[in-house]
């Protein structure tokens, strides 16, 4: 591997601006760190540079580990935004800089600085000042300044940023040549993902300082596995669905258009849906449709962008409506579509502003999160509005572009008003202390219990007045929730700049010679959780009762959460009463997988 | 017609104006005085003058002066820039507070900073009785001179090469860096030569400044003729003396030496401006 990090940390005054990242870059790979402004890219490619220290980890280059080895030793060439020329010195001085501080021999030096300068198309420049060069032309001399001394790995931080379009694809397309005549390791930062897609072989999408996603772009767009990539690479319609046995329902339509994934076809529950603009057809009946129909809609905005035709579709059909959160998620009640069309359709079936619309589903994608969306369940109407308010909770769906729903349920303080009508759909929401539930006595076990056993398979005990947590534990009771838990804290991870921990729980009883199992599990958590969801997360070993220890632990210091897998319902009572037995001042997911010969 | 014909090409109104006034300013309180000082010297002949120009204890002070300023602007040179760097490169509590140190001797008067340096430095001052073992002397010698016109000088480095150093961009040094080079050479190939030109224009403000200061020297210098006694406090001794026409001589030539360097000093700048730009042709 030509470019190894593991678990990659960077802290700037306590927060994480770069979280455990681990990836590997092949030789000769064109890799693009593809992320907003504020993601940790361009901290991560200057501590690949060795400009800026890690807290914690390891880099390595062609095998080297080149962690506490200086930006001097480090061989690599580094290629600036602003271009980083040295001003007071000609194109052929910047350029030879690298071998003069070599002290290369002079006529080696001219030798190497005429094939820099045939290789980025400026041979005969040599005299000029970079004052006197256009900025593509100095962006150039750059390039050709960080590979003077035959770096092992390039690194391209923004390098198109200042430059103007039509310039930007012509350096775009020098580069990808110069790195593939010198087949050099390369590394560009950018937010843009269309020069992401212009130019890598593999995208590594970066959000929150953490690493998302790694892929080939294609891959990436047909099948991202987060919202924020589905989101951040091209357009996406973000909807709420249900994935049963027969396949994906939006309310009360079913869509036979195939989902690419399944995922846990064993129980219908709630599915978050990629629908991308172009994968939506348009038609005037529905009988007019040569793909799944999905609803009716009205035409509310038009935009002609050229090759293609940008539309906003308001939906009318009142039972898919209800299912269907809007891309951006601000949830006020009616859903709209982002379509998109080529010059082709829009001639087959012009289109104007108000004109109702039969829409299909070509294709869409089913992101493989288990927290689809969040329902808010309270034993009476004022607790579940000002449930629904919880800073934290609306941080949450905001951050998830999913949406909050109040739900009022006497069932969750009187057991005998019955079963839930519909129900519960996406992650249950409780607060820890109703004033229903102290009347009635039913303490917060009982909810969390009533609440998986009517459909709920997450529940999140939330207290109130609370900020996003600055670390997360991990526990599960047993082996059966295992995987589960570890989706449901990758998918909340995402959305929550974080530090994650798995505690591993040895009875106190456990004499020394149980460790080493203790450390296999943990050794073993950790390479489940990166291989399989992408999630990078600490691990401890502690000895005691599992209730106790975690609550102690949570206990310590504020700003921390839990989440807790079990399989056996009772388990909850029997084993972890001690977590609610104190009012609880943290916020705790409950992951409820009943063991089944399937889900071993 | 005949108003567009008139109108400026500058885009900037009141162009007439302001060239007026620069005109106007500069020729009532730069250039008349400076006839006047030029014309009342001709009034002596050419004997008197070359008497008077040599003078030994003319070419004496001369020396001083113009020696004492060259020193004084070049250790500023040297330590401004550092001071400067400090500033502009380090974040430390008290920062803002030197900062504002740094202009003190703009806003002090000169014969207030000239009686504490010599309060200071004198035999049985805080620093004179330290130095005084080692057989350092610094009131009342051309040490005095020197340290006098160092402290006036000051803020004139600093404060024209903070602007440049704050104008280094981190990437230039972080490029460098990762193209092989050390410190030093990040120092002398890319920092020095970006703000030579800033750190000789506060050189030669600082030796100006020095070579006119009277007020904080005298205090210091213990004016010994032939000794300490410097160009400026001559002029004055002459007037006391009611020779106008011996200090209008003395205060020429200060003119045109003062004229020449300076003059040497900006053309010398040009001179490596236009270097670079001609080796880009």
């Amino acid at each position: 591997m030509s470019i190894t990090l593991d678990q990659v940390t960077k802290r700037y005054q306590g927060s994480p601006v770069v979280n455990d990242v681990s990836v590997e870059v092949g030789e000769g790979e064109f890799f693009v760190l593809l992320g907003p402004s504020g993601s940790g890219k361009s901290t991560l490619l200057r501590a690949i540079a060795g400009l800026t220290g890690v807290d914690h980890g390891r880099i390595a280059l062609h095998g080297r580990d080149v962690t506490h080895v200086s930006a001097r030793q480090r061989g690599v060439g580094l290629v600036f935004q602003n271009y980083a020329l040295f001003r007071h010195m000609s194109v052929g001085d910047n350029i030879e800089f690298a071998l003069r501080v070599r002290h290369m021999k002079a006529a080696d030096r001219r030798a190497r600085r005429k094939e820099l300068l045939r290789l980025v198309a400026l041979e005969g420049m040599d005299d000029r000042l970079p004052t006197q060069l256009s900025g593509g032309q100095q962006q150039r001399v750059a390039v050709a300044r960080a590979l003077a001394h035959k770096p092992q790995v390039l690194l391209l931080d923004e390098p198109f940023g200042a430059l103007d379009a039509k310039i930007r694809e012509e350096l775009r397309r020098t580069i990808r040549q110069v790195q593939r005549e010198l087949n050099i390791t390369t590394v560009l930062v950018t937010h843009d993902q269309e020069e992401a897609f212009a130019m890598a072989d593999r995208i590594g999408v970066m959000n929150l300082g953490r690493l998302l996603e790694c892929g080939r772009p294609d891959e990436l767009y047909a099948r991202p596995a987060t919202r924020f990539v589905a989101t951040f690479l091209g357009a996406a319609n973000l909807l709420l669905a249900r994935q049963t046995a027969n396949g994906i329902r939006f309310g009360a339509t079913p869509v036979n258009a195939r989902a690419l994934e399944k995922i846990d076809s064993g129980r219908e529950h709630e599915v978050v849906a990629v629908l991308r603009p172009e994968e939506v057809e348009l038609a005037p009946t529905r009988d007019n449709l040569r793909v799944s129909y999905l609803g009716h809609g009205v035409i509310d905005e038009m935009v002609f962008t050229g090759a293609f035709e940008r539309l906003r579709v308001r939906l009318a059909d009142g039972a898919a409506d209800a299912q269907i959160a809007r891309p951006g998620g601000d949830g006020d009640g009616a859903a709209v579509l982002d379509v998109t069309r080529t010059q082709h359709e829009q001639r087959v079936f012009p289109l104007a502003v108000g004109q109702s619309v039969a829409m299909g589903v070509r294709r869409i994608h089913v992101l493989p999160t288990p927290l689809s969306s969040y329902t808010a369940v309270a034993a009476d109407q004022p607790a579940a509005d000002a449930l629904v308010k919880n800073p934290l909770l609306v941080e949450l769906a905001n951050r998830m572009k999913t949406r909050i729903v109040a739900r009022v349920e006497p069932g969750l303080a009187n057991p005998s008003s019955g079963r839930p009508a519909t129900p519960i759909s996406g992650v249950a929401v409780i607060a820890p202390h109703q004033d229903a539930g102290a009347q009635t006595g039913r303490d917060v076990i009982a909810q969390i219990e009533w609440l998986l056993h009517n459909g709920a398979a997450e529940v999140l005990v939330l207290p109130d007045q609370l900020v996003p947590p600055q670390r997360v534990l991990i526990h599960w009771a047993d082996d059966a929730a295992r995987r589960a838990t570890l989706a449901v804290a990758a998918s909340l991870l995402r959305h929550v700049p974080a530090e994650a921990v798995y505690v591993g729980i040895l009875p106190e009883s456990a004499g020394e010679t149980q460790r080493p199992a203790g450390m296999r599990t943990l050794l073993d958590a950790r390479s489940e959780a990166q291989a399989v969801h992408g999630l990078e997360m600490r691990t401890e070993l502690r000895f005691g009762a599992a209730a106790d220890e975690l609550h102690r632990q949570l206990s310590e210091s504020p700003e921390q959460m839990l989440i807790l897998g079990i399989s056996a319902l009772a388990d909850l009572r029997a084993r972890f009463a001690a977590l609610f037995a104190s009012s609880p001042g943290y916020p705790m997911m409950i992951v409820h997988r009943p063991a089944s010969p399937t889900n071993p | 017609m005949s108003s567009s014909a008139l109108r400026q090409p500058s885009i900037l109104p009141g162009f007439g104006l302001t060239l007026g006034f620069s005109v106007f300013f500069l020729c009532a309180l730069v250039l008349i005085p400076l006839a006047a000082l030029v014309l009342k010297t001709g009034t002596m002949g050419w004997r008197d003058f070359l008497n008077v120009l040599f003078d030994p204890r003319v070419l004496a002070s001369f020396r001083l002066s113009f020696g004492a300023s060259f020193l004084a602007a070049t250790l500023n040179a040297v330590f401004g820039f550092v001071i400067a760097w400090t500033l502009v490169r380090y974040d430390f509590p008290g920062r803002k507070f030197i900062d504002a140190l740094i202009d003190m001797p703009f806003a002090l008067p000169t014969a207030v900073s000239g009686i504490a340096l010599t309060a200071v430095f004198a035999e049985n001052g805080w620093i004179g009785q330290h130095l005084a073992p080692f057989g350092i002397k610094v009131a009342y010698t051309w040490i005095g001179v020197v340290v006098a016109l160092t402290l006036i000088g000051l803020p004139f480095v600093v404060r024209s090469v903070q602007p440049a150093l704050l104008e280094v961009q981190r990437d230039l040094e972080d490029a460098a860096e990762t193209l092989g080079a050390g410190r030093f050479t990040i120092f002398r190939r890319i920092i020095l030569p970006t703000v030579l030109p800033a750190l000789l224009t506060g050189f030669t403000m600082a030796f100006a400044r020095g070579v006119g200061e009277y007020g904080s020297v005298i205090f210091i210098a213990g004016n010994l003729p032939m000794k300490t006694e410097i160009a400026p406090l001559l002029i004055v001794i002459k007037l006391e003396q009611f020779d106008y026409v011996g200090a209008a001589a003395i205060g020429f030539l200060m003119l045109v030496i003062s004229f020449v360097m300076l003059l040497s000093i900006n053309l010398l700048q040009t001179w490596g401006r236009r270097r670079h730009v001609a080796a880009g042709r």
